[in-house]
């Protein structure tokens, strides 16, 4: 076996296995009521990993293997896809949970962002040609996972915006999460366009840099769910004495007018 | 030249998710050195910038390029209070919000209040920053600051709320 096919079987197998150790750490932690979506996703991805895995040795010496492959991988990305968007979702829910103040207006700003994202992505998906020389599966595929990559990077990006300007502190599960699935979107969002200006000339290299990019985003997922996510930590030092009479002297002031 | 455009724009979505993310890591753990970073707002001095009386003075004392002018600079100083008091209230936001979490019934109870009021500010802020900015390059509609000075005003009450029950001795805050 190369090096190359050795690294291949690792970036493929790995991150899938430590999805299993991240299965067991919700399970274990009780984050799976949490984050609902996210373990849904993760026990989706193991066994469209373990169905993808089957065919490429079930079929490998069949003259259909590659269909087969790809029809098993066009439905699985669907789904998966659809599976990432309950995770984003459930990331603004948790974020949003603990903001009273925010809930209403954190929602529709979130429907608006998305409304104005899916028609953008609409709009990418119509003008993007696929590729002549790949299958019209596979360049659908394509078309349809940029065109989807483009509103998850957009929806990621709102949400990181909107905690930033609000100062929102996030369980530190929940942000893992979200960078995580931050990280995988843009480079998808890469891959595709290049895929699809490439043709199947160019999936070798982008098959090793996704499954890669896969890979340190599931290390992240397992690293934030693993690091503790309590409350930050209150100092009964926060205000210094100066600090106090400031704000009194600025109260004093107000209540006069 | 559509694969050039989707590459930078990826690129540029994941720069700034890691900035962004970046941000957030480093202000982990520092709520402590928080309460230095909060700057005095003079709210009176604000409200006398934006008040329309003193608008339709200074218009009809002054020559119609000076007002503009003067009132040019008016609206630059009101968008920095605003800017000022919408960062103390992101400060106040990640103060509140580790308050909340006192064992302190009282303390938590206050931070709670100061998170839910320091968020209105900064939406109040945001509208107020828009408004202004618009203002500077077409008249627009007068700007309403009592919602913002209102909320802001709050805020300070419950500053200084939390900052009495960190401050007193327990007996003292429970009879507050």
């Amino acid at each position: 076996m190369t090096v190359a096919r050795a690294l291949w079987y690792y970036l493929w197998i790995a991150p899938h296995l430590l999805l299993v150790v991240i299965l067991v750490v919700m399970l274990v932690r009780g984050l799976h009521r949490l984050f609902p979506m996210f373990f849904l996703y993760t026990l989706f991805e193991i066994c469209q990993f373990a169905l993808l895995l089957y065919t490429a040795f079930h079929y490998r010496y069949h003259s259909n293997f590659g269909a087969e492959y790809t029809r098993f991988y066009s439905a699985g990305l669907a789904l998966s896809t659809t599976l990432r968007f309950g995770v984003i979702y459930e990331a603004v829910v948790q974020l949003l949970r603990n903001y009273p103040a925010l809930e209403k207006s954190g929602r529709s700003g979130f429907r608006m962002v998305t409304a104005a994202l899916l028609l953008l992505a609409v709009g990418v998906a119509a003008s993007t040609p696929g590729h002549v020389t790949s299958g019209l599966l596979i360049s659908i595929t394509q078309v349809l996972n940029q065109a989807v990559s483009v509103l998850q990077c957009g929806l990621l990006i709102f949400l990181f915006s909107f905690s930033r300007y609000f100062a929102l502190s996030w369980r530190s599960q929940a942000f893992g999460i979200a960078l995580g699935l931050g990280i995988f979107a843009s480079v998808e969002l890469a891959t595709s366009a290049l895929r699809l200006h490439l043709g199947p000339s160019g999936n070798n290299f982008l098959n090793y840099f996704t499954m890669g990019t896969y890979h340190l985003c599931v290390l992240i997922w397992l690293f934030y769910l693993i690091a503790s996510g309590g409350p930050p930590s209150y100092n009964s030092q926060d205000f210094s004495q100066h600090d106090l009479e400031a704000w009194n002297l600025q109260l004093q002031k107000m209540v006069k007018k | 030249m559509m694969t050039l455009v989707f590459v930078s724009l990826a690129i540029l979505a994941l720069a700034c998710m890691l900035l962004l993310a970046k941000g957030r890591v480093a202000s982990t753990g520092k709520v402590e050195h928080l309460a230095a970073q909060l700057r005095s707002v003079d709210v009176a001095a604000f409200r006398n910038l934006i008040d329309p009386g003193e608008e339709q003075y200074l218009r009809a004392n002054l020559p119609a390029a000076e007002f503009r002018t003067v009132q040019r600079e008016r609206v630059l100083a009101a968008i920095e209070y605003v800017s000022c008091a919408a960062r103390n209230a992101a400060i106040l936001t990640r103060l509140g919000d580790a308050a909340r979490h006192s064992p302190n019934p009282s303390t938590a109870e206050a931070g709670a209040k100061l998170v839910d009021t320091a968020i209105r500010v900064r939406i109040y802020a945001f509208h107020a920053m828009a408004t202004l900015y618009w203002g500077l390059i077409l008249p627009s509609p007068r700007f309403s600051p009592a919602r913002i000075t209102e909320g802001y005003e709050q805020m300070t009450r419950l500053v200084v709320l939390l900052g009495v029950f960190q401050q007193a001795p327990q007996g003292v805050a429970a009879a507050l």
